[in-house]
């Protein structure tokens, strides 16, 4: 299968050869190693922007008292410096890597959907100047990363800074699920032939696991976003506890997100030190299904124990009970990877290189993050030492520490497969030192800070006895995780221009990617290597020693996937959460009586009965119109789309009908939490149902311009998916909403 | 009444149960010939887990008392008691009455993991609307229909992970999303009933005190209708889904057990499960 489909997928990205050359290339790239790039440059300048705001912030707080910057320019700086590092820095980086990596470590020609690609990378720069424009329209959002509601709301939070952090982030959302989408796509299609799931490189594995976490995760906060947009804009009360609302269902969203993210901010890493370690240790990855498994049973857990973040809030009893031992639970296939990491080092002969001595640092500072971690879970502790200082040394331990330690090793390691050239080691060294001691110096002693009382996001603090001292201490710190990232700057642009050539295999390590030219073709491979194991090219270079065959000389999967369905199952998934949570949000509010219209006083069941039973004939008539055009009845599949176009336009009229009479009745979408969650579901739904007409619409003028009858029909199968899945949303929003009240 | 008198006299001996049990483990012990083997473990372990569902305590505080036993309750039903008994069975290639005799539309459900899914699923949403839910602790009959449903719904959901004809089950990719979708489906319903105003079910809001523990429920253990309602839909959402994960993790372990040396044919895993002691776990 994959042969077949690498071929289909090199002809339909034809490289223009005007555009091979000059700025005007990168612009209309659609390379997946160019967007690659592309990805990490962008996060690094935003890097930048974002440790010079950290910066900014430790320069205020070095001494007590201090009046270098107003309360309101330091609650800007640390919610912007929150929302950069998170969605404009890691998760670009890690996309980056991704994106540069994963076809060239499965063998492809390209990302299974390259203009899609190119679109989720554009998106990037355009949600981050977005984000960094409310600068200068009125001021940042000073609100948190987290923009916890009613704070978010339009009486507190009155200039548009919000409105600008909303935006970006939704952007960003849809880039990031389109990303994700792709990945998936391209793992689950493009492999190598002999690449079987099995075999794949833990990084590989880790980004599609990965994945799915971006697609399950993000709708989540789309959606709370979304509303919080409705409440600030159109004047709903979502999350206004004053007009029943709830603040705290704000949080649930925010966090049923964001846990998930801190995953998604640390798969990805646990991927590339799953690559480096083993490579410096010269022994493969010890207990590769530990490793491969517990990366799915996190991902799992992830999203059970969310409600960690919210022990302080008084959920009760019961809710902190369950959450306290899911989030114990969760360490343990986290605490799995650390040792099969350090086993894998066990008795191997370790090549010091600046990628493994970060690698190294990533396990003890990792576990430091990890350990302080748990004791969030134990809820008392919680209670004592959440939203203080011990907390802000616990998640940077976890995410600089952690998760970009990670990427330097990924950089010092990847670089020379990037660009043809090594970077200077001895450069190398200094950077990783610097690092090493400046994090180290900056962050382990806002423990002591946290346990000691300092509270996080407060502008200054009194002079206290050691308060002082020991955030000097950090800053000094701080300054010198900065200087530690000049050093990597110039580290990087010496080494472009006159570093060591590097080979195609200078760490002689055993994955497909060192198996292209440095830097890779365009093409990426002449001939990929027979792949019978986890470690191709170590079978490569010891034929008489090779590794043992994973799953059978002649390793079939079980399921071949299409390309197009891949991908649009994928959207689909995302877009079920999406609905989801606008669903939960319906049955959260209209769970008890309330002011205002209700259901029952303006919804007809039986008119909305008519146009439900067009909908799912619609359903109908697609599946017929596909059951034709297998047989090649091309004019049948033509008037039975035609039908299903009909049946969709007319429940859009009957649901366009049933708004007007609404309006009619004066009931609009802030006139009480039904209307608002009414409008908010069934307008979403309604605009899906919009797209999919829309969708149809092309198929049809593919159709009538003689498309598919050489028998090429994922597309109608796609749409046909998107479809179905819009008819069966209805299904449940019918029955949730309309079908409630005849019972 | 104490808590400790309560545990140790709340015990009910219905000799249904215990009937149920001593055939159970009979017949798998003649089918074995008595000899114990890792199956015959997980059936006794299946056994004693529906023995305390059905006769310790648990059934007392159920019986109309507390929202979040019954619960309890129903997740052993369906979600623990099912398997279990299922990882007792011995591999078969699927009899021929199933594939083309009287059967024949009972291996077409099995087949077909949407309608198990839904079976597994639906279910416990089901038996929690409102009526049926008071219902079942009105009535003895749909009581009794509600225990035999959840356990004959629960075997019909695990079928397609660890059912007895290998051929059928789901591939491990599939078996994952499958087990996935199902811990979604009653999170969300965990979701819905920990955060519903008091009286999802409201027959336990207001308890006959048949046995004079209200008290020692109401006031010692502070369970409180609403506490109650609200430990039963984290029961639902949380436990749940980790029964569910520990089956994607089984399913995980299988799949990269699996040697797969002569091909993964389907033919050549079967003559394997024949052949040697059959691997379920």
């Amino acid at each position: 299968m994959s042969a077949a489909a690498s071929a289909s997928a090199a002809t339909e990205t034809p490289q223009r050869a005007s555009a091979s050359h000059g700025l005007y290339s990168w612009v209309a790239t659609v390379d997946h190693k160019r967007i690659g790039i592309l990805y990490l440059l962008t996060a690094l300048v935003f890097f930048a922007a974002g440790g010079v705001e950290a910066l900014l912030m430790r320069v205020q707080l070095a001494r007590p008292n201090n009046t270098f910057l107003s309360p309101n320019a330091y609650n800007q700086l640390f919610t912007m410096h929150g929302t950069t590092m998170i969605f404009l820095v890691v998760m670009p980086t890690l996309f980056g890597l991704a994106n540069y990596l994963v076809p060239l470590m499965i063998g492809a020609r390209d990302m299974a959907f390259p203009r899609l690609n190119a679109l989720s990378y554009w998106l990037l720069p355009c949600g981050g100047l977005l984000l960094h424009f409310s600068l200068l329209a009125g001021g940042a959002p000073a609100v948190g990363w987290f923009s916890y509601a009613p704070l978010s709301e339009m009486p507190y939070a009155s200039t548009n800074g919000v409105d600008y952090w909303g935006l970006s982030l939704l952007i960003l959302g849809v880039g990031s699920v389109a990303t994700s989408i792709n990945l998936i796509a391209t793992i689950l299609t493009l492999r190598a032939p002999g690449l079987t799931i099995r075999r794949l490189p833990l990084f590989v594995w880790m980004v599609f696991v990965n994945s799915f976490l971006v697609l399950l995760a993000l709708p989540a906060l789309n959606a709370a976003i979304v509303m919080l947009f409705i409440d600030r804009h159109l004047g709903a009360n979502y999350f206004v506890p004053t007009h029943g609302g709830s603040a705290v269902l704000w949080q649930h969203f925010f966090w049923a997100f964001g846990h998930p993210e801190v995953y998604i901010m640390a798969l990805p890493a646990f991927g590339i030190i799953s690559e480096v370690v083993p490579v410096f240790a010269r022994r493969p990855i010890f207990g590769y299904e530990f490793v491969a498994g517990s990366t799915v049973a996190i991902a799992l857990l992830s999203f059970g124990v969310w409600a960690h973040h919210m022990f302080a809030v008084g959920m009760g009893h019961p809710m902190d009970l369950f959450f306290a031992a899911t989030s114990m639970l969760i360490a343990v296939p986290t605490g799995v990877k650390v040792f099969a990491w350090s086993a894998t080092m066990w008795g191997g002969s370790i090549r010091l290189t600046t990628a493994m001595l970060f690698a190294v640092a990533f396990l003890i500072q990792f576990t430091v993050g990890g350990l302080s971690g748990v004791t969030f879970a134990v809820v008392p502790i919680d209670w004592q030492v959440t939203d203080t200082y011990y907390l802000v040394a616990h998640f940077h331990y976890v995410l600089f520490g952690g998760t970009f330690f990670a990427v330097f090793a990924g950089l010092y390691y990847w670089f020379p497969k990037i660009t043809g050239r090594m970077l200077s080691e001895r450069l190398g060294k200094f950077n990783f030192w610097i690092a090493l001691i400046g994090f180290n110096t900056a962050f382990f002693v806002q423990h002591f800070l946290g346990l000691m009382g300092m509270t996080r996001r407060i502008y200054t603090y009194p002079d206290l006895p050691g308060w002082g001292l020991l955030n000097m201490i950090s800053t000094i710190g701080a300054f010198l995780l900065g200087a530690s990232v000049l050093v990597l700057l110039w580290n990087i642009l010496a080494s472009v221009r006159r570093g060591k050539p590097a080979g195609d295999n200078p760490w002689r390590a055993w994955t497909l990617e060192w198996a292209a030219t440095s830097p890779p073709l365009a093409h990426n491979f002449i001939r990929v290597p027979p792949i019978r194991s986890r470690r191709p090219l170590w079978d490569l270079a010891h034929p008489q020693n090779p590794d043992p065959i994973v799953g059978g000389v002649a390793a079939r999967e079980e399921i071949v996937f299409e390309k197009n369905q891949a991908g649009m199952a994928s959207f689909l998934i995302s877009e079920g959460m999406f609905f989801l949570m606008l669903i939960l949000a319906y049955l959260f509010y209209n769970n008890h009586a309330m002011s205002g219209p209700t259901p029952a006083s303006t919804l007809n069941p039986q008119r909305a009965g008519i146009y439900t039973v067009c909908l799912l004939a619609s359903s109908l008539t697609l599946w017929l119109a596909e059951k034709m055009l297998k047989v090649k009845k091309h004019s049948t599949f033509r008037l039975l789309l035609g039908l299903t176009i009909l049946l969709g336009v007319v429940f859009l009229f009957g649901q366009g009908r049933e708004y007007i009479r609404m309006f009619h009745d004066g009931v609009m979408v802030n006139s009480n939490l039904f209307a608002s969650t009414f409008f908010t579901l069934t307008a979403f739904h309604g605009l899906h149902v919009c797209a999919g007409v829309i969708a149809l619409m092309i198929v049809m003028g593919l159709a009538l311009a003689g498309d598919f009858k050489q028998g090429r029909i994922e597309a109608v199968k796609s749409i046909g998916l998107y479809w179905h899945f819009v008819d069966v949303v209805w299904l449940l929003v019918f029955a949730l909403i309309y079908l409630r009240l005849l019972l | 009444m104490t808590t400790g008198k309560f545990l140790v006299f709340a015990w009910n001996w219905n000799l249904w149960v215990i009937a149920i049990c001593v055939v159970a483990i009979s017949i798998h012990g003649a089918w074995h010939r008595f000899r114990f083997s890792r199956k015959s473990g997980w059936l006794l372990v299946g056994m004693a887990v529906f023995f305390l569902t059905m006769g310790s305590p648990i059934d007392a505080l159920a019986n109309g008392y507390l929202f979040s036993a019954h619960m309890l309750q129903h997740l052993l039903l369906l979600l623990v008691v099912p398997p279990l008994i299922l990882l007792s069975f011995p591999s078969t290639p699927v009899p021929d009455r199933f594939q083309i005799g009287r059967w024949k539309w009972l291996n077409w459900i099995l087949r077909h993991p949407v309608a198990t899914w839904l079976l597994g699923v639906g279910g416990m949403w089901l038996w929690h609307a409102a009526a049926l839910c008071n219902a079942a602790v009105t009535s003895a009959w749909v009581h009794r229909l509600q225990y035999v449903s959840l356990l004959l719904m629960g075997v019909a959901f695990w079928w397609p992970i660890i059912g007895s004809w290998p051929r059928q089950r789901l591939s491990p990719l599939a078996g994952i999303i499958y087990l996935f979708s199902a811990c979604v489906g009653c999170t969300v319903l965990g979701i819905i009933i920990a955060f519903a105003p008091v009286g999802v079910c409201s027959i336990y809001l207001h308890p006959v005190d048949r046995l004079g523990i209200l008290p020692l429920i109401q006031n010692q253990w502070g369970l409180t209708p609403a506490k109650d309602q609200e430990l039963g839909g984290l029961l639902m959402w949380v436990p749940a889904c980790l029964i569910y994960f520990c089956g994607i993790v089984g399913l995980f372990a299988r799949w990269h057990g699996e040697t797969g040396d002569e091909g993964n044919t389907p033919e050549s895993q079967l003559i394997k499960t024949l052949v040697e002691e059959p691997h379920g776990h």
